[in-house]
């Protein structure tokens, strides 16, 4: 329950954005981020529909491979 | 680097580090644990170091009381409870024939949902706007920050929350100030403290003098961080070090720390099978407790036998607080699997009794 999940913003309007990872999209509320702190493209992690922090691409990519190792549900 | 090389380069270091006495490291996350057990990283470690998992596993700990509130609500009818899927599992100790889980309680005709995030509690309030909606919330500050931004934002009249939110630090705390722990050291739990910030941890080097890292849920992370604990001990020093420098930030994300402030006060708390604990629990403060679902409801939950009962020969709240092993459990993989869980540590994919069944641990 505490292990986000890295997803990538694909639109945003206001706090809400549309986020995918692994072809998923699913609303992400933006609301404990800071304004502006993100745009489309960025990549977030998110854990039960919130985005907890900002993170690069590359932290995004290795911790989608360790979530396929462990076989982790869809987003 | 790649991931794998860095682990590879870790655990090389670990290796390298004077052989000592037996070091005993205990995790407090239920993803650390899963990680731990399904990459095999404990074989991987120098003999004497011993990798305990400890109270991280929110579901494991919500109180029977909660759980039978939760149920009864939802069989007086007229409402609809939510909750995290794995809630919906998690038994009491009920008599033969009364329901004893939400999912029993749904399967006798109450509207009980399984929800993935606060936005479709919402949802669901906003699409039966005369239905009073209660969200049952058992988790600690990632799943907490989320259910008080979901209210600070505003949720329709017809939300109400049944808090059963816990911090994670109040049980370590309580932990290391048993005389008789074994504990050598500690890893501390990434995404709490992304949310809470690293320091929220410096009290176990500098109130107890154990060595503590914050750690990712990778490999490479893991180990950085064991390794980091294990020459802290082996050099006699103790002090607090970051191997999630990634996400985590000393003072965790300020956004989500006064949303946390602003709804939530903090209170003591029953922990399921273990009992109080000073200010270990969350409730709402001021206004907010307009959205508390035992100030609107009248609960007719049967009186419980006494706080924090586990089910009769379950050792779940021992293995909570890392004093048995999951397979030294007398119902591990016998009465007790996931298919047919007897207690809470086998329901929830962050109990350690599920995920070392998952990882392949069998009874002896």
């Amino acid at each position: 329950m505490c292990l986000g999940i890295p997803m990538q913003v694909v639109a945003i309007d206001g706090f809400n954005a549309v986020c995918e990872a692994q072809g998923v999209r699913r609303a992400v509320s933006l609301f404990m981020l800071g304004a502006g702190e993100v745009a489309p493209g960025d990549h977030v992690m998110v854990h039960v529909g919130y985005a907890l922090r900002k993170m690069t691409e590359g932290e995004a990519r290795s911790a989608w491979e360790l979530l396929a190792v462990l076989g982790e549900a869809a987003p | 680097m790649s991931g794998e090389a860095e682990a590879r380069l870790w655990l090389g270091r670990i290796r390298a580090l004077p052989p000592g006495p037996p070091v005993a490291i205990m995790n407090v996350c239920g993803g650390h644990e899963r990680s731990l057990s399904m990459l095999g990283l404990r074989a991987l470690l120098p003999e004497g170091v011993r990798i305990i998992p400890g109270p991280g596993c929110p579901v494991c700990v919500c109180p029977e009381e909660d759980l039978a509130d939760a149920i009864a609500l939802a069989m007086a009818g007229g409402v609809t409870l939510v909750a995290f899927g794995d809630m919906l599992r998690v038994p009491i100790n009920a008599p033969k024939g009364e329901v004893a889980s939400l999912a029993a309680a749904r399967a006798a005709g109450a509207d009980v949902r399984p929800i993935a995030a606060p936005q479709d509690a919402v949802a669901i309030a906003r699409a039966a706007p005369s239905r009073p909606v209660v969200f049952f919330v058992a988790g600690f500050e990632t799943t907490t920050a989320p259910v008080a931004a979901m209210l600070a934002e505003g949720v329709p009249d017809n939300l109400s929350v049944l808090l059963s939110a816990r911090l994670t630090w109040p049980a370590v705390a309580m932990l290391l100030a048993e005389e008789d722990n074994a504990l050598d050291a500690l890893v501390a739990p990434g995404h709490v403290a992304t949310v809470m910030g690293a320091e929220e941890w410096r009290f176990v080097a500098e109130r107890h003098g154990l060595p503590v890292a914050v750690a990712g849920f990778s490999a490479e992370s893991l180990l950085a961080a064991i390794y980091s604990v294990l020459r802290q001990k082996r050099e006699g020093r103790a002090f607090l070090d970051n191997c999630y420098p990634e996400l985590v930030r000393p003072e965790g994300n300020p956004t989500a720390r006064r949303l946390l402030d602003e709804v939530m006060e903090v209170t003591d708390a029953a922990w399921r099978g273990i009992g109080v604990i000073p200010r270990s629990g969350f409730a709402l403060r001021g206004d907010w407790r307009a959205h508390d679902a035992r100030a609107r409801h009248v609960i007719a939950a049967p009186p419980r036998r006494r706080a924090g009962e586990m089910p009769p020969g379950c050792d779940c709240a021992s293995v909570v607080l890392g004093r048995r092993q999951p397979d030294q459990c007398r119902l591990y993989g016998r009465a007790c699997t996931p298919r047919h869980p007897v207690g809470p540590c086998m329901v929830s994919d962050e109990g350690a009794c599920h995920i070392w069944w998952q990882a392949g641990v069998r009874a002896h």
